[in-house]
């Protein structure tokens, strides 16, 4: 053990967001007054700097071999990061209307984004773990955030509820992996599971456990019944918060396990993520028809994308994880988006959810409607927005490797899930115009506005996010 | 090199884990229980890693183990805290008023 | 022979009280034997090797843990009324709790202590001479400082959340603010007044408060000092 084998300047990116955080809170502490609007800018300034630091890519493993840093993770970063500060955005203006101004949410956020980027450069079972945990607990309390709320409280409760459950069991399958193999660092579990023979039961029972565990993060189906009540219950601005960045650092962790420590055993877990992605796309199309709340709906469009996202992965080729991670990339950016529109339906000072709420908008505040229009065309899939190109790089990967029932499945559920994204539409531009929402802050046009000008626009300039993804995915299957 | 085998380790970190999830979905009374029968999880897992680093001759089950307890440490916090809030807005933890599955 | 013997009692116990955490109808029983639990798998660990686990095991789980349980179960839903049907019922759970407790002690400091195979039945340490601590501490702050300052984060993270949820501060809290304690003076508080021989209270200004009401009492209470009115 030298301090070359350390090797710890790898993560400096983390480690300075986790001093940022530490003086941010140090700093809110102190001050006398209430200071969420200037602690959410520092936030939001620690996430650039950090974003700087990640960009140029000092590449290695560090450590002694608990953390990666490699285009990989790099990429999972970037978009974590920028998610997480979109989120930051979104929240200032939602956070001080509904009386949340308190400086320890963007704090949490941060450390939030702290576990989520260790997640991202995990090459060990026991860093996987931790980081999980440092991203899960902080989302905990951000769930229950509004605490004179029941439903907030309710959401945080069934959200630690399940979410402690599933990472325990990803523990006892950790625990599993760790017995039958002998190790929990990723390169000596892929040298010893070399041989597919030589995986015993229990090792296949603690993959299984794993894949639970993440699966339930990424609310995949049939771990998905926190996730309409959640959604519905956190605080609006965490809302948005969930279904970004959290969703992104855990289905980035499952892609690294499977591929790089399991990678051999692909018959093993391929039939396993063909099953959870095809119920999940099929519940997130179908569940989704009957729901007038559109933080609901927004829970189960999510569940069906994140079973597209499966598609990619059990395809298990670096085609399939480029298209992961293209998908990843445009499903941020239309997901913020969307909440940033959802956190702006707000009449006479009143927060709305309803889907109804958004009639007539086409005409009282075209440029939102509009706004509102291309992610839902984008979630759609409809060409040339972004969600397009996301779903067909996922399809043209499975198709290549011959799972033609995935892809079908998946574009016959795409048609489906089309429905109701295009009912929105046909709400806002159709039906009777009601009473016009308050004036939109700035913050939540900007971030609708970023969004929206990705959607469009991805298929002018997909070159750099495509080539990004594809030197990602390279690194996985050396 | 286990005195009493490594089976019996694992039977007992299994009949744990399944009391522990038992508890989680058969318990209609109390939150809190929910919270401890995680807890009873966790301890199953580190029965089975401390007996697998005992097998192995490897201190990392070990390790881990200490970080679970570390973790479960702080997951317990602010389960409880939820707990609370929860408490001072409902005003009873019955597990029934939370109705877990209605999605 | 005995460490199978040990492992046995112990496993039972273990399995036992744990099927009455999650089945017990009393949370506070359900927490006791939370404890009785973490007892056995801690010499569970030690049977093992794990030394270090299983003093921490006892000493954050059983000293801060389960206490915390049992804070949070008290403050809430405790059943007042079955409760006060008295100590007694806590009783014979309570002392079965600790007679098994004390016998397994006795176990451990007794049969142990004096059983020459003791030695030869843990498990190869992975340097054979070093404690199980030492060799801990040594991997903790090297092999794995990363995740020593993760965990250190994820408490971190578990104590803001706590108090965000948790504490209401609503301004009225009565604190103590020492450098004001400090700054004053007599001349704050007192009043002199010469007061002429024979003279009442009446002709000096001051008034008595009325005992007989109550809030005058609460008023004179508060204006103790100054006696102006």
């Amino acid at each position: 053990m030298t301090w070359t084998a350390m090797n710890w300047t790898l993560a400096v990116p983390e480690l300075v967001l986790a001093c940022c955080g530490m003086g941010i809170l140090v700093f809110g502490v102190l001050s006398k007054r209430e200071t969420f609007q200037l602690c959410s800018m520092l936030t939001i300034g620690a996430f650039l700097l950090t974003g700087v630091l990640v960009l140029p890519g000092a590449y290695g493993v560090g450590y002694s071999g608990l953390f990666t840093s490699d285009a990989f993770s790099a990429f999972v970063k970037l978009l974590v990061l920028v998610a997480a500060a979109l989120c930051v955005v979104v929240s200032l203006d939602y956070n001080e209307h509904v009386n949340l101004r308190r400086f320890e949410f963007p704090v949490l956020m941060l450390f939030c984004t702290v576990g989520m980027m260790l997640m991202a450069s995990a090459s060990n079972l026991m860093t996987m773990y931790v980081g999980t945990e440092l991203m899960s607990l902080a989302i905990y309390v951000l769930a229950a955030f509004a605490r004179d709320e029941l439903r907030s409280a309710e959401a945080g409760l069934k959200y630690f509820v399940l979410g402690a459950l599933a990472s325990g069991l990803m523990l006892y399958g950790i625990s599993l992996v760790y017995g039958f193999s002998g190790s929990m660092a990723f390169d000596k579990l892929a040298e010893a599971l070399a041989d597919p023979a030589s995986a015993s039961p229990g090792l296949v029972v603690g993959i299984v456990f794993i894949v639970a565990g993440l699966a339930f993060k990424v609310s995949a189906v049939p771990f998905h019944m926190w996730t309409p009540d959640v959604y519905e219950g956190a605080p609006t601005s965490i809302t948005a918060f969930l279904g970004t960045a959290p969703k992104v650092a855990p289905m980035a962790l499952l892609v690294r396990a499977m591929a790089t420590p399991f990678g051999q055993l692909l018959v093993q877990w391929q039939q396993l993520i063909v099953l959870v992605s095809i119920a999940s796309m099929l519940l997130g199309s179908l569940a989704a028809i009957g729901q007038r709340n559109i933080k609901r709906l927004m829970a189960y469009s999510s569940i069906g994308h994140m079973g597209y996202v499966l598609i990619g992965l059990a395809a298990g080729s670096v085609d399939g994880i480029r298209g992961v991670l293209i998908y990843l990339v445009t499903y941020v950016f239309m997901n913020v988006g969307t909440f940033a529109c959802i956190l702006a339906m707000r009449r006479r000072g009143k927060m709305l959810e309803g889907i109804s709420d958004l009639a007539g908008l086409g005409r009282t505040d075209p440029a939102m409607a509009l706004a509102f229009a291309v992610f839902m065309f984008g979630m759609a899939g409809i060409p040339p927005l972004s969600g397009f190109w996301g779903k067909y790089f996922i399809f043209s990967a499975a198709v290549q490797q011959g799972m033609w029932t995935l892809a079908v499945i998946g574009v016959l559920t795409s048609v489906v899930g089309a429905y109701y994204y295009i009912n929105i539409v046909k709400v806002m531009y159709f039906d009777a115009p009601e009473e016009a929402f308050d004036p939109r802050p700035a913050s939540l046009s900007f971030v609708a506005a970023v969004g929206g000008l990705f959607t469009t626009f991805f298929f002018v300039f997909p070159a750099p996010v495509v080539a990004a993804a594809e030197a990602a995915a390279k690194v996985l299957f050396r | 090199m286990l005195a009493v085998g490594l089976g019996h380790y694992l039977t007992v970190a299994a009949l744990l884990l399944v009391l522990g999830i038992f508890g989680i979905f058969l318990n209609r009374k109390n939150v809190i229980v929910i919270l401890m029968s995680i807890e009873l999880i966790l301890l199953a897992v580190n029965i089975n890693l401390v007996a697998f680093s005992a097998v192995h001759g490897d201190l990392a089950g070990q390790v881990l183990a200490m970080f679970v307890l570390t973790v479960a440490a702080a997951e317990a916090a602010i389960g409880l805290a939820i707990v609370v809030i929860y408490f001072r807005n409902r005003g009873s933890i019955q597990v029934e008023d939370v109705n877990l599955m209605k999605g | 022979m005995i460490a199978t013997l040990a492992f046995y009692v112990f496993a039972v116990i273990l399995l036992v009280s744990a099927s009455m955490v999650v089945s017990a109808r009393n949370p506070v029983h359900s927490v006791l034997f939370l404890i009785l639990t973490f007892f056995n798998a801690a010499a569970l660990f030690l049977l093992a090797g794990a030394e270090f686990l299983a003093m921490i095991l006892v000493i954050v789980y059983v000293g801060a843990v389960a206490v915390l349980f049992l804070f949070v179960v008290m403050m809430l839903d405790v059943n007042f009324a079955q409760l006060r049907e008295g100590f007694q019922r806590y009783l014979p759970v309570g002392a079965t709790i600790g007679v098994v407790l004390l016998v397994e002690l006795f176990m451990v400091l007794g049969g142990w202590k004096f059983a020459p195979e003791a030695a030869s039945l843990r498990f190869a340490p992975v340097t054979p001479g070093v404690h199980n601590t030492a060799q801990l501490g040594r991997l903790l702050y090297t092999d794995y400082f990363l995740l020593f300052q993760a965990s250190g984060l994820v408490l971190l993270v578990a104590m803001i959340g706590a108090i965000v949820l948790t504490l209401r501060d609503k301004g009225d809290g009565r604190r103590q603010d020492i450098s004001r304690q400090l700054a004053r003076t007599a001349a704050d508080t007192l009043v002199m007044v010469d007061v002429a021989t024979g003279a009442g209270m009446k002709d000096v200004g001051i008034l008595r408060p009325k005992v007989a009401e109550p809030e005058p009492v609460a008023a004179a209470h508060d204006h103790g000092h100054g006696g102006h009115h």
